[in-house]
């Protein structure tokens, strides 16, 4: 089937495309030669993502079952780095410096936590051809999985990354959802998920608290943590029904928007594009995420099949989050809008993620 | 699967809902967003223009505006605040604490600047702009005032400027009034204030963050206000202002022939630049003052005639024949009617028409009234102008008053009785008329039978309007009347018994008639209304004091104004 591919081949182009314009919107008034260059680097990441792309779309994805715990641990250990040596940037210690490249591990311990899970859930026992999780007790259904994704949030969450860790969280659950895993385990784990949530209340970082509060009232802090909320809904707002048209958006352009290029691109493009540009963009992304959950429907293989949820979960959750925050639906966390934020760790990783859909589809009739 | 479908539909759902708050949004708030995108970005800086001047007919400024400075602090550093609190204390003179205090009263937020003190003068105002260098957090900002070369000098006829009021503001919205816009209040400035306001100018440009400038937007050059040009002569201004030396009244002015107004002198007078300067206790006075020194009385005091309504009378009488030149009526000092007496000031004898008006006889018009009957008196009032506002510029004209049976009858449920008959024929009882109603009627006796429409406003920009004013009406008086009447007033002063003969004396000739209008238990209001010189009339007077005594208090006061006229060459 080589329909799939090009099909999310040519709207994850749409996207980066838009995403590309929309950087070099936001960056091109900026003094500097650095950010000059932001949309051509951002060009060269998308051209190195196609080339992994292809590279994974046609390496069998029953690899990745095989270096799972590879992945995984070395999840982990890119992780563990970011303590020892990561870079700090914006107050949070998120980034591993490559030469010339920085590295977000966060990225890559999503796509390996979404393997990993998917592996888990579709073992089988040697002596049955039923997914052996169907029989699963509440220890090997929740805690153990649960175990495993809390080791690699708890390191997420230390470093500040609040948002990759609701995230994790999240794609652990809606993933733990679509196994044949029995609802009360999972309601059980819910239920001790969220009720000790307002505890958790005294272990979050000041500006993690102000960012909640400011979700619940923006106006309380309007210079402060609730800036970036109301310059974003405003930068949204005043796009009106055609935009202001490209390189025309005042909000970005003349740096009331913070983080224009990266967390906060969803707003940039809306000012400049309107609601016709930004409802176009949530179509292509929902495009994406149908064609991830089409393949998901079609495969056989119970690794495959939850592969495929996983990954797509992934891009769905951090587009929906991403858009809501921008959107100030939801508190501001720091999540990159896949395909259209700048930042090579996510460019890089969604192509890998898509080449891996893609793949599934295609050796899905081998079995 | 069900738990399969139900997750896309779950992550459809969100989507959509995703969409709506982007429609939310950029589409039906999408207006309200893009206002403040601008407002992020878009600042303006605003500029003045200066309000119109107002001159009088020869072009000497009466009221003009003049640069003020006032003192501000951008509050964004508390240190630098206590500095330049302290310094502009040392600077003005004036109590620190006083400063603080209007800064905690003005403060809004952190990015506008606070008014700490206005009308401070040049001198401080550049030794204050001086500490720029070392305190960035001061500004000081040239204001165009309002300024009155003159003072008090007709401060009536200008009334005042000040801050738009609520009241103003709801009526004037549309025609681009804003808050805290200066308006005029009263007077030629409120009623000229769409000709006489500045139009702000400004620059608008664009800033980043930072508040660093961009690029230009736009530039609008402020326009100042149109000049208005007054009837007024600011030295019969000057006359009847000192004349009527701070006593409650007014004195009028007038052209009889077509109803410029050479002075409308209203007291006691009050200062307007106490206004454009908001200075709060003079204001407070002003206000709390029990004589209304902010009424103009020229238009707004409504009284009782009294012997001037004679004139009316006399001749109502005359058109409809009820009495003739020589009528002759005898006055015993008192005359009964129904079964009360009605007093005259005097015993007067055999008076005919002449010898009535010279005298001012009570009892021959108590007759002569019965005779035209309080309907005839009620229409011609009405005829000469009373009872309804005179078509004249200024703001709060009134209309007066005049009885007649079927008002009574109607609005009181009582009858008409001849002793109210009486009572109006002396201008008493319940007629009540304005200085200015009274100026225009006798303007038709010197004129010669018209009723003109007394106008202040002579030239707007330039433009002359004497040919937008309204034109003079005949009132529809046979000449005799005219002619019998005008002669009585000349006698009134010229006759060695007329009430007016004081004026007699003066170099100019004089024809008027005295009012004394009982005010009990006060002192009468004092009344003269005449015209000079009076072969050809080139003026029509009317002086009109307060509880000012008899109307013999008036004649004086006229004659004096007539008298320094005439020294200065006026007439």
């Amino acid at each position: 089937m080589r329909n799939s591919f090009f099909i999310i081949l040519i709207i994850a182009l749409l996207i980066c495309s838009l995403g590309v314009l929309s950087i070099y919107s936001s960056t091109y008034q900026k003094e500097g030669s650095l950010w000059q260059t932001v949309f051509q680097r951002q060009l060269l990441w998308i051209i190195l993502g196609l080339l992994l792309f292809s590279i994974v779309s046609n390496m069998s994805y029953r690899r990745f079952w095989d270096w799972t715990y590879f992945l995984y641990l070395a999840a982990l250990f890119f992780l563990f780095l970011v303590f020892l040596l990561g870079t700090t940037r914006l107050g949070a210690q998120r980034w591993l410096r490559f030469g010339w490249f920085n590295f977000q591990p966060s990225e890559l311990a999503k796509l390996a936590m979404a393997i990993f899970l998917a592996r888990y859930f579709s073992r089988k026992s040697s002596d049955d051809i039923e997914l052996s999780c169907s029989k699963f007790g509440v220890f090997s259904a929740v805690i153990l999985p649960f175990f495993f994704t809390a080791i690699p949030l708890s390191m997420i969450i230390e470093q500040p990354d609040l948002g990759s860790g609701v995230i994790l969280m999240l794609l652990f659950i809606s993933m733990l959802y679509l196994t044949r895993v029995r609802l009360r385990y999972i309601i059980i784990l819910l239920a001790s998920v969220i009720l000790p949530l307002p505890f958790m209340w005294h272990f979050l970082r000041d500006y993690q608290k102000d960012r909640l509060l400011v979700f619940l009232n923006p106006n309380i802090d309007p210079l402060g943590a609730g800036y970036t909320v109301i310059q974003s809904k405003i930068a949204i707002g005043s796009g009106a029904f055609f935009g202001k048209g490209w390189l025309s958006g005042t909000q970005s352009q003349l740096h009331f928007l913070p983080e224009s290029h990266t967390d906060f691109i969803f707003a940039t493009f809306c000012e400049e594009w309107g609601f016709l540009g930004g409802a176009a963009l949530l179509l292509l992304y929902f495009l994406l995420i149908r064609q991830g959950f089409l393949i998901a429907q079609r495969t056989q293989d119970a690794f495959g099949k939850l592969l495929a949820f996983g990954i797509t979960l992934m891009l769905s959750i951090q587009v929906a989050v991403n858009v809501a925050m921008n959107l100030g639906l939801a508190p501001v966390v720091g999540i990159p809008l896949p395909l259209m934020s700048y930042g090579g760790s996510s460019i890089l990783v969604t192509f890998i993620a898509l080449g891996i859909l893609v793949n599934i589809d295609k050796t899905r009739a081998v079995f | 699967m069900m738990r399969l479908r139900l997750v896309t539909w779950i992550v459809a759902g969100i989507f959509l809902l995703l969409g709506v708050g982007l429609l939310n949004l950029e589409v039906i708030h999408g207006r309200a967003y893009r206002e403040l995108g601008n407002r992020n970005c878009i600042r303006l800086v605003s500029q003045d223009g200066s309000r119109g001047r107002i001159t009088d007919r020869q072009g000497q400024v009466i009221a003009d505006s003049r640069l003020s400075y006032d003192l501000m602090l951008l509050p964004q550093d508390e240190a630098q605040k206590e500095k330049i609190i302290l310094s502009a204390s040392r600077i003005l003179l004036k109590n620190a604490r006083d400063l603080s205090s209007a800064f905690n009263n003005g403060y809004i937020s952190s990015s506008i600047p606070v008014t700490i003190a206005r009308n401070i003068g040049l001198k401080e105002a550049i030794a204050l702009d001086e500490l720029k260098v070392d305190l960035p957090a001061i500004i000081v900002q040239a204001n165009p005032l309002r300024h009155y070369p003159q003072g008090k000098l007709a401060s009536h006829v200008l009334g005042y400027v000040s801050e738009i009021d609520r009241w103003r503001l709801t009526k004037l919205e549309d025609y681009g009034y804003k808050t805290k816009d200066i308006v005029g209040f009263g007077g030629v400035e409120e009623k000229y204030d769409y000709y006489l306001r500045q139009e702000e100018g400004g620059i608008s440009f664009e800033v980043d963050h930072r508040g660093k400038f961009i690029r230009t937007l736009g530039f609008k050059p402020p326009l100042n206000g149109k000049d208005i040009q007054l009837t007024l002569n600011i030295k019969i201004q000057k006359i009847a202002e000192d004349y009527l030396s701070g006593r409650k009244g007014c004195v009028i002015i007038m052209d009889p022939y077509t109803g410029e107004i050479f002075a409308m002198a209203s007291s006691p007078a009050f200062k307007p630049e106490a206004f454009a300067e908001k200075n709060n206790s003079a204001i407070s006075s002003l206000l709390n003052n029990s004589n209304s020194p902010l009424m103009n009385r020229a238009v707004s005091a409504a009284c009782a005639p009294a012997s001037v309504f004679k004139l009316v009378v006399a001749s109502a009488a005359l058109e409809n024949k009820k009495i003739n030149l020589n009528t002759s009526f005898v006055c015993q000092g008192s005359t009964l009617i129904g079964r009360r007496e009605f007093k005259c000031w005097n015993t007067h004898g055999a008076q005919n028409l002449q010898e009535a008006i010279t005298h001012s006889c009570d009892v021959f018009f108590y007759k002569t009234g019965l005779l035209v009957g309080p309907q005839g008196i009620h229409d011609y009032a009405l005829k000469l102008g009373f009872a309804r506002t005179s078509g004249f510029e200024l703001p709060y004209e009134v209309p007066g008053f005049i009885p007649s049976p079927l008002w009574r009858k109607i609005n009181k449920f009582k009858n008409w009785f001849d002793g109210d008959t009486a009572n109006m024929s002396i201008g008493q009882g319940e007629v009540l008329v304005t200085p200015l109603q009274v100026t225009r009627m006798l303007a038709v006796f010197a004129n010669g039978g018209y009723l003109v429409t007394p106008y202040i406003v002579k030239a707007i920009d330039g433009r002359d309007l004497s040919a937008y004013q309204r034109k003079s009406e005949r009132v529809h008086l046979r000449k005799g009347t005219i002619d019998a009447i005008k002669e009585d007033l000349k006698s009134v002063v010229s006759s060695p018994s007329g009430t007016a003969n004081v004026l007699a004396s003066l170099p100019v000739s004089v024809a008027g008639k005295t009012g004394t209008a009982q005010a009990p238990p006060r002192q009468a209001h004092a009344w003269f209304t005449g015209f000079f010189p009076s072969k050809n009339p080139k003026f029509v007077i009317c002086v009109f004091l307060e509880h000012g005594g008899p109307g013999y208090v008036s004649c004086v006061v006229a004659k004096q104004i007539i008298q320094e006229m005439n020294n200065q060459g006026l007439i």
